[in-house]
């Protein structure tokens, strides 16, 4: 700046000569930028970037067309500006001094203000309010001052002013440049201070240096060919997705001040957008992160009957995002729901995951539940997601999507649409909006197509898995209180006691022979919230149950003694002893062998192992049994040192 | 009827100090407007010894009305209880004047800062002022030399130099926001919004923009007159004129 200014090497000042007065000391733009140029050894267009920066902070201001803060390399011209205003020194700008400048100016152009200065000047004369007769003194007051000085000066005075203000309250619909920067909480120029850990405080530098480069190789690397690759891949995807690329419809509101996208965008909104269904086909990723593609997926899961896994996959975001808190309930809730045996809405993992996550469940926190969740996401993606792709259900989806059409806006209209903005809804609305549609979601209950057709018909498919207890599988509303039998109604909730929905347990046991479960996995999503017990096929059938209806209502219990004996619920206490689980896990895909081994595999596990962390809750549905006093979780194990 | 006489004098004293106490006010104002005035042009290339002592002068003046202005208003204060008729008034005064300060106190230290950065000691000095086109004067130092205060004043301690002005300045505002319980809502303003802009005389003079329609003509063109210029607008009018 100080440079610029010298009159031999500087740039050429000029004379601004007004009708009656001159006034020295104004450049031209052009000079100010070939100065630039040849100074720093760059060309004309970085220099005219560099002087529009210098004009955009304010140490230069243009005598003309005084509100579009640009270096024009023509003949207009600019002034320096007084250190005085210069923002180099970061002093605060303060309210007061602007509302002083706005009643300066009122009282200079009588009454006559720009709009925006006209807003700002009632909004400060509310909030300074107890300012105010101070403001409008001082404001005369320099007025009058500022009228002692000769002509010229005044001029400038003025000139200079108007310009440190353009700067620090920007006019509406201007890019300012005190936006960033001036206000950055942290210094980049300023030394980092190390901040010493209480770890690495014990270590010497030369240690931690070796922490360091292991940690480094141990990191997982990636061929730069391989993410070049990815990148690449990434950007001819999304690239006429992203709104700073490809012009989005209807319009960009930050550009026309048209919220008409962000409307058509919201999340819960009643129909997508093309674009946005196109989206979903990227990766399973988008469209389990936008509710309208989950609302898809959901119902088309609802239709394969494996809605549980959307289900179990949305509690555990809700896990991990949720309060911390709510953690430990909705833990247990979830294990009632998805994860223990004989689940109602039972999902299909593994063996480890599924022993792993019991066992964190034992102190739940929030990540426990993130290897089942992984298991479960990869699932779906795998195996729904392409199909969903192709399915019907997204098809309609696709032709109802809605195509908005581009906004076509003058000029003068979008000044409009730029005193019309108004703030977005507040968060806490939109959180209402949230919680008012999960609400919703939750409400309409997943009915099963299948139990409304067992109901009906003895559901052919049944006879499928097994032969023998067919039967039995008709369980009527109520319950199949055979002693002998071996199907139990299905888990009814004690809430949901109205429509029993049986399910079909199917005791393959007497001869141990598998029988195909049902597809439990449809059975179970009938009622929420009570577990019932699933059929194992463990040879030994040996009925003993004696279960009372009330039992039957609000747990389905297996008829089988086996499970009976074993079951906590039962009232058969004395169980076997064997070591003959409770119910397996119905899988219904797998093999009969790997249901027992599985078996085992809990089985062995020492009694200790109680991880099963609900508790008194299913106290009542446990029958009196050995444990008076004991928490009786359904956790199978428990049985086995009865 | 010796108590009622006494209370009436009172009273009318009381009147009277709060009377000079806003006219002190206004002083004040005035003062801290001329200052600003001229610490604008700090750094500038009217800058100079002359300004520096001008400005100098002014921080005295100011000085002094401030002090005599805090210890009165402290003394009315404490005097009266809460609920006594002039009590807002004074309340008031109290706020304006904690904000003139505040205003006051902004600008001594921009000026502090602008002396340091632009120091005077030396000749080639000059060099690194800025050349912002104005030109100079002292008619603001005149006007504030003419602002007095209401009170004769004697015996008052000498102004200090800038820095422990500031320093000193800072205290008292603290002092004054710690020890005076006026919550600075309550009090209200007396005057409207958008007032001030029809009371002030007419000015005969052009508003700034009317002045700087017309176009500039650089020195050094070899243009003989402002007709051949491509930007001229009003410029041959220029021309005949000068």
């Amino acid at each position: 700046m100080l440079e610029m200014q010298d009159p031999t090497s500087g740039v050429k000042s000029q004379t601004q000569r007004l009708v009656i007065t001159t006034i020295p000391h104004a450049l031209t733009g052009e000079d100010v930028a070939a100065w630039l140029a040849k100074r720093f050894n760059i060309d004309t267009a970085e220099a005219c970037a560099i002087g529009t920066m210098m004009v955009a902070f304010g140490y230069i201001y243009p005598l003309r067309d005084h509100k579009r803060l640009v270096l024009k390399p023509d003949a207009s011209l600019y002034r320096f500006q007084t250190p005085y205003f210069w923002p180099a020194q970061q002093w605060p700008v303060e309210d007061t001094d602007y509302a002083i400048y706005l009643a300066k100016r009122n009282i200079r152009k009588k009454g006559v203000l720009e709009l925006y200065e006209q807003e700002q000047y009632n909004n400060l004369h509310k909030w300074l309010n107890h300012k105010w007769d101070f403001i409008v003194m001082q404001a005369k007051e320099q007025y009058r001052a500022g009228k002692e000085r000769k002509k010229p000066d005044r001029v400038v005075f003025d000139c200079q002013e108007r310009a440190y203000w353009v700067i620090h309250r920007p006019p509406p619909g201007t890019v300012s440049a005190m936006d960033l920067g001036l206000l950055r909480l942290v210094d980049p120029n300023q030394d980092e201070v190390k901040v010493s850990c209480k770890y690495t405080s014990c270590f010497s530098p030369l240690s931690l240096q070796i922490i360091f480069t292991e940690q480094c190789i141990m990191r997982p690397r990636v061929k730069s060919s391989v993410s070049l690759g990815a990148i690449v891949k990434y950007m001819t995807t999304y690239k006429l997705h992203d709104p700073f690329l490809a012009p989005v419809l209807p319009s960009n509101p930050w550009l026309t001040d048209d919220n008409s996208f962000w409307k058509l965008n919201m999340p819960y909104a009643d129909n997508p957008t093309k674009m946005r269904v196109e989206r979903w086909t990227f990766s399973f990723g988008e469209l389990l992160s936008d509710p309208l593609g989950r609302d898809g997926f959901r119902l088309f899961l609802k239709k394969e009957f494996s809605s549980e896994n959307l289900a179990f996959w949305e509690a555990c975001e809700e896990v991990k995002w949720g309060t911390a808190a709510s953690i430990h309930e909705k833990a247990q809730q979830i294990y009632k729901t998805f994860l223990a045996r004989g689940a109602p809405r039972w999902i299909n993992i593994d063996g480890k995951t599924m022993e792993v996550t019991v066992r964190g469940l034992k102190h739940p926190h929030r990540y426990v539940l993130d290897a089942a969740q992984t298991h479960i996401y990869m699932l779906m993606k795998k195996d729904k997601y392409g199909r969903y792709i192709k399915s019907p259900v997204y098809k309609d989806i696709q032709k109802k999507a809605i195509d908005p059409e581009l906004h076509n806006f003058s000029e003068a209209q979008i000044e409009q649409n730029a005193k019309k903005r108004r703030p977005s809804l507040s968060p806490i609305i939109l959180r209402q909006m949230e919680e008012e549609q999960k609400a919703k979601l939750a409400a309409s209950a997943p009915v099963d197509i299948t139990q409304l057709c067992r109901f009906t018909a003895p559901v052919p498919h049944l006879a499928v898995y097994s032969g023998i207890c067919e039967t039995q599988s008709m369980a009527s509303p109520g319950l199949a209180a055979l002693p002998n039998s071996a199907a139990c109604p299905s888990p009814i909730s004690v809430a949901i006691d109205s429509t029993p929905a049986s399910e079909r347990r199917f005791d393959g046991s007497h001869s141990g022979t598998a029988s195909h479960f049902p597809s439990i996995t449809e059975s179970i999503e009938t009622s929420v919230g009570t577990a019932g017990e699933e059929e194992s096929q463990t040879p030994v059938a040996r009925p003993r149950m004696t279960l009372s209806l009330g039992r039957l209502l609000r747990r389905g219990c297996n008829a089988s003694s086996v499970f009976a004996s074993l079951s906590p619920k039962c009232a058969v206490a004395a169980g076997s002893g064997r070591v003959t689980p409770l119910g397996t896990e119905p899988q219904p895909h797998t093999q009969h062998r790997r249901l027992a081994n599985f078996f085992q595999i809990k089985v062995d596990i020492p009694p200790e192992c109680r991880i099963y962390p609900i508790d008194s809750e299913d106290e009542q549905e446990s029958p009196g049994s050995a444990r008076g006093g004991v928490k009786e979780i359904i956790c199978p194990w428990e049985s086995i040192t009865k | 009827m010796n108590r009622w006489r006494r209370s009436v004098g009172e009273l009318q004293a009381r009147r009277r100090q709060v009377t000079e106490c806003e006219q002190a006010l206004a002083a004040l104002s005035k003062v801290t407007a001329c200052f600003q005035q001229m610490a604008s042009s700090l750094g500038s290339n009217t800058d100079g010894g002359g300004l520096r002592e001008e400005l100098a002068e002014i921080r005295a003046i100011a000085h002094r009305i401030y002090t005599g202005l805090h210890r009165r208003l402290i003394t009315l204060l404490t005097e009266m209880e809460h609920g006594q008729e002039d009590r807002e008034q004074v309340e008031r005064l109290w706020v304006l004047f904690l904000s003139g300060l505040e205003t006051f106190q902004k600008d001594l230290r921009k000026a502090n800062s602008l002396q340091e950065l632009f120091p005077l000691t030396q000749r080639r000095d000059r060099n690194t002022l800025i050349k912002t086109g104005s030109s100079g004067g002292s008619e603001v130092a005149a006007r504030a030399a003419t602002v007095q205060t209401p009170w004769v004043s004697a015996g008052e301690e000498r102004c200090p130099d800038l820095q422990t002005q500031i320093s000193r300045l800072d205290a008292l505002l603290q002092e004054m926001l710690q020890r005076v319980n006026v919550p600075v809502w309550t009090v209200e303003s007396t005057q409207e919004a958008w007032v001030e802009a029809g009371k002030e005389e007419v000015d005969d003079d052009e508003t700034l923009e009317d002045l700087m329609q017309v176009e500039v003509v650089s020195q050094d063109s070899t243009t003989t007159g402002c007709c051949h210029h491509s930007n001229c607008r009003l410029g041959c009018i220029l021309c005949l004129l000068t």
